[in-house]
């Protein structure tokens, strides 16, 4: 019985419906009309499940993914054509095809942030459709292929088939939960929620696109195998319709995509609405206007989807009190251990930047700026607005291409390496404007950073086990592991200021960047936040702060560097740079000079 | 020889004509930052009622265009205010599902009023051409490219002559900028979009003559315009310009010297071609915005 409580309400109905499909052939067995439509709603939500994948947790939206029911309906009947094999034994294969042209485009238009992947996607579906088409001695062009019927006996009718899909799709459904538990999952929704951000935490953003891009294509592949021999004919026209890329598209719309069973849920309800449309409304050229008209309105008005909305709605009717978790946790908590990746390192410098330039056309933000942050400091950055301070920052973290100069981090010159490559090494940053993931919760914001690119890092679990109990350590560090549940937009700026360090601090830093980590924080949590960083700095961690707050700065920090119009105009120790007549004019100005002097 | 410069000259006026349609798609992100998928749909729309008045009044296909870039401008205006503002505060990932919804709406409506066949509007001229020593060129195409020169130096003029045109560019460089200095960012937005659906007025005018279409041509049409725009730099004028020649320059020389079928594949090749080398596209710029 506690099994079924833990496993949570919308698992145990899942769970219910699916028994029913298991048990509905066999208590009603010779009714082929009401299985086919069965069948065509489990083929339609294994391909919405999927799709969710890259456009719902990475908020990369594809409208081509019917694509990938094509490829694996080609390659099983291609195979099937010329070898005499069952297509239903080699539609694993198809699956193989969808992934491998998930990589090869993905590995070209997913390098970059923006647009050019839902419009490759579209380009992929037809060009798919031209080689079916004019590639003849491969696919039988326009004629299609034509393929044996079911070895089975027909007293069987489709039943097979019906289990082949439920099966398919119970399996799509279980790999996207699983996805969903990784931090590869926590990582994706990360990427939908602010790629420059995702990227600074050591998510390898290129890599997890074309993975998710790759995840969301394997099961499409494999079903359009069987929906082959299910059809036992395909041409390019059908294969590469368009037609299934906006039921796709829709049926996870409609769900809510993003969640777990939205797709499947909109895909069954679109599937019902599309059949009706196909035997009361007439052609299918009016199933179009229909489609278009739904997509449009889910758009406008029911933009989360019928899962999220009915939770909201059940969630204003069943309110649940917060739970402050973990109290205990945090009073009988040491000292973290923050970094326990490399061994205590000889003093000297951890960051070195030599002669860096970076121009915007005309503006010439950082020109020639020399910095220098030794092992173990605190150093300050300072300087008036404009100076160039956190373009520098930029520079420095990988968020902009430098134009000339070098930077060394820990003796290896890293200015021309990705920013997550920088972020593995041991480089973190925090932000002018905190850039948590917002409707994440606070836990999930703290798990989702990348130590090292590694694989089983990739892959580990984010919601259990020994990165989520890390990142439990690092929220008690700063004092809020209480908050762990609350979606990270909830929280007061201060409050995001600090988990914002926490989450790079997951990233096990040398050295963390802080921009303006005073701006905008109410007094009382600016002691909490100087206490953390003077304790994190106690067990070795170097920092590098951006900051107006001068008392502050002369108060926290040594050495303290100036900046003025793009390069470091004086450093020295706080007491020296107070009384430096060179800052004390980058600062005020010369008509404060000569009024003083007056 | 005569066969390369033939292929070059058919090159260029496509090109010119490429870069007609997909400089309303390239305004209307530069401005709005969506990617109008109904931009395609936009384009047979018009081919079609093109088409429409041309069999019932006999006016010349490409000089109606003088009828149906006021009547999209018009529609563009309305569809803004109507319905794309409303999600003008979403994530950008909806506004594509919105015009892609638009497009579907399109083609639907085409289907059910005008029937699912192909049409081609053949006035007097369209099989014929001008001869220059040994190189033709069609009448259809010269007259066709004639009007996106026309249009375009317009569009340009517009652009950088008047204080809408300042507005929108001012809009598409810094969007909040030009709002702190009186730019209102609704009425923007708003003559951005008609003016991008009024150069698909003229667009698929000059479609209805060139190139027979059915409702469902508009995916191909917009893969077409998006990869231009991918190839030249979202949101770049001149990008627009510079990838519409080269990549009409690319169908047509496929076309003459390897096949028909396969000249559309050639496109989708060269985008992905310069997507490898420089994936911002060629006139694409990283903004300081991009890292923040």
């Amino acid at each position: 019985m506690s099994f079924f409580r833990r496993l949570g309400r919308q698992h145990l109905i899942a769970l219910v419906v699916l028994l029913g499909l298991i048990v509905y052939p066999v208590i009603n067995p010779w009714q082929p009309y009401p299985q086919a439509v069965l069948l065509a709603m489990f083929l339609l939500a294994i391909q919405a499940s999927s799709w969710n994948i890259i456009s719902g947790y990475a908020g990369y939206i594809s409208l081509g993914h019917s694509m990938f029911l094509g490829l694996g309906s080609y390659t099983a009947a291609i195979i099937a054509l010329h070898t005499g094999v069952n297509p239903l034994w080699v539609a694993p294969l198809g699956g193989v095809t969808a992934v491998v042209v998930a990589v090869l485009a993905g590995s070209v238009v997913l390098r970059t942030r923006g647009h050019a992947f839902v419009i490759i996607t579209i380009a992929l579906l037809l060009s798919a459709q031209i080689v079916a088409t004019n590639w003849d001695s491969l696919t039988n062009g326009s004629d299609g292929i034509t393929l044996d019927l079911p070895f089975w006996s027909s007293d069987f009718q489709n039943i097979p088939f019906y289990y082949a899909f439920l099966l398919l799709l119970v399996l799509t459904v279980l790999f996207s939960a699983w996805i969903a538990r990784t931090k590869f999952g926590t990582g994706l929704i990360a990427i939908r929620e602010d790629e420059g951000k995702a990227a600074s935490i050591g998510v390898n953003t290129t890599i997890f696109k074309i993975l998710a891009y790759a995840a969301s294509s394997f099961f499409i592949g494999v079903a359009g195998g069987v929906y082959a021999y299910y059809q036992t004919f395909l041409n390019p026209v059908g294969a590469f319709a368009i037609l299934g890329s906006v039921l796709i598209v829709l049926a996870a719309l409609v769900g809510g995509r993003g969640t777990l069973y939205g797709p499947v849920i909109g895909a069954f309800i679109v599937s019902l609405v599309n059949e009706g449309a196909t035997v009361y409304g007439g052609s299918s050229q009016s199933r179009v206007l229909i489609m278009g008209l739904i997509l449009v309105l889910v758009v406008l008005f029911l933009p989360a989807g019928l899962l999220p909305t009915a939770e909201t709605v059940w969630r204003r009717r069943h309110p649940v009190q917060v739970e402050f978790t973990d109290q205990a946790g945090a009073l009988s908590h040491d000292t973290a251990v923050v970094r326990d990746r490399l061994p205590v390192k000889e003093p000297g410098p951890v960051l070195e930047v030599r002669g860096v330039s970076k121009r915007f056309g005309g503006l010439i933000a950082v020109d020639g700026a020399d910095l220098t942050v030794e092992r173990g400091s605190i150093t300050a950055l300072i300087g008036p607005n404009g100076s160039g301070k956190t373009t520098l920052f930029n520079l420095v973290t990988g968020a902009l291409p430098v134009d000339a100069g070098t930077i060394t981090f820990d003796g290896r010159r890293i200015e021309r390496l990705r920013p997550w490559t920088r972020g593995h090494l041991g480089l973190g940053r925090t932000f002018q404007v905190t850039r948590l993931f917002k409707d994440m919760t606070v836990l999930q914001n703290v798990v989702a950073p990348q130590p090292d690119g590694k694989l089983r890092t990739m892959f580990a679990d984010a919601v259990s086990g020994a990165e989520a109990a890390r990142a439990r350590d690092l929220l008690d560090v700063v004092g809020l592991g209480a908050f762990a549940q609350q979606k990270a937009g909830a929280l007061s700026y201060g409050q995001q200021k600090l988990v914002e360090l926490a989450q790079v601090l997951m990233l096990a830093p040398e050295l963390v960047l802080l921009d303006e980590p005073a701006g905008g924080v109410n007094p009382s949590l600016l002691g909490r936040i100087t206490d953390v960083i003077r304790e994190l700095n106690r067990d070795g961690v170097t920092f590098l702060v951006v900051e107006h707050n001068i008392p502050l700065v002369l108060d926290l920090c040594d050495p303290v560097y100036v900046f003025a119009r793009g390069k470091c105009i004086a450093s020295g120790p706080p007491a020296r740079i107070r009384e430096d007549p060179l800052v004390l004019d980058a600062y005020l100005g010369d008509d404060w000079r000569a009024d003083a002097h007056a | 020889m005569t066969q390369f410069v033939q292929a070059l000259v058919l090159g260029v006026l496509i090109g010119g004509i490429y870069a007609l349609m997909a400089s309303g798609l390239t305004l209307i992100f530069g401005v709005l930052r969506i990617v109008n998928i109904a931009q395609g749909a936009f384009l047979i729309l018009v081919a079609t009622f093109t088409w429409w008045l041309w069999r019932t009044t006999g006016i010349d296909p490409i000089l109606a265009s003088a009828i149906t870039a006021p009547l999209m401008f018009g529609v563009g205006y309305l569809l803004y205010r109507l319905v794309i503002r409303r999600i003008s505060d979403r994530p950008a990932s909806m506004s594509v599902l919105l015009t892609f919804g638009l497009a579907l709406v399109i083609e639907g409506v085409l289907n059910v009023v005008a029937g699912n066949k192909f049409r081609s509007a053949t006035p007097a001229y369209f099989e014929q051409s001008f001869r220059v020593g040994d190189i033709l060129l069609p009448k259809a195409q010269v007259y066709g490219f004639l009007a996106a020169v026309v249009v375009l130096g317009g569009l340009y003029v517009v652009l950088t002559r008047t204080w809408a045109g300042r507005a929108i560019r001012a809009t598409s460089q810094n969007p909040s900028a030009a709002a702190l200095v009186g730019i209102g960012a609704t009425a923007t937005a708003a003559l951005a979009f008609a003016l991008g659906s009024a150069s698909a007025g003229v667009g698929g005018a000059i479609l209805s003559v060139l190139y027979p279409f059915f409702p469902a041509s508009h995916y191909d049409w917009i893969s077409r315009l998006l990869g231009i725009v991918v190839l030249g730099g979202m949101g770049s004028l001149p990008g627009a310009l510079t990838g519409a020649l080269v990549l009409g320059l690319a169908e047509t020389l496929t076309a003459t010297y390897g096949s028909l079928q396969w000249s559309t594949l050639v496109f989708y090749l060269v985008i992905m071609a310069v997507l490898l080398v420089r994936p911002q596209g060629l006139f694409g710029a990283r903004l300081r915005e991009d890292a923040a």
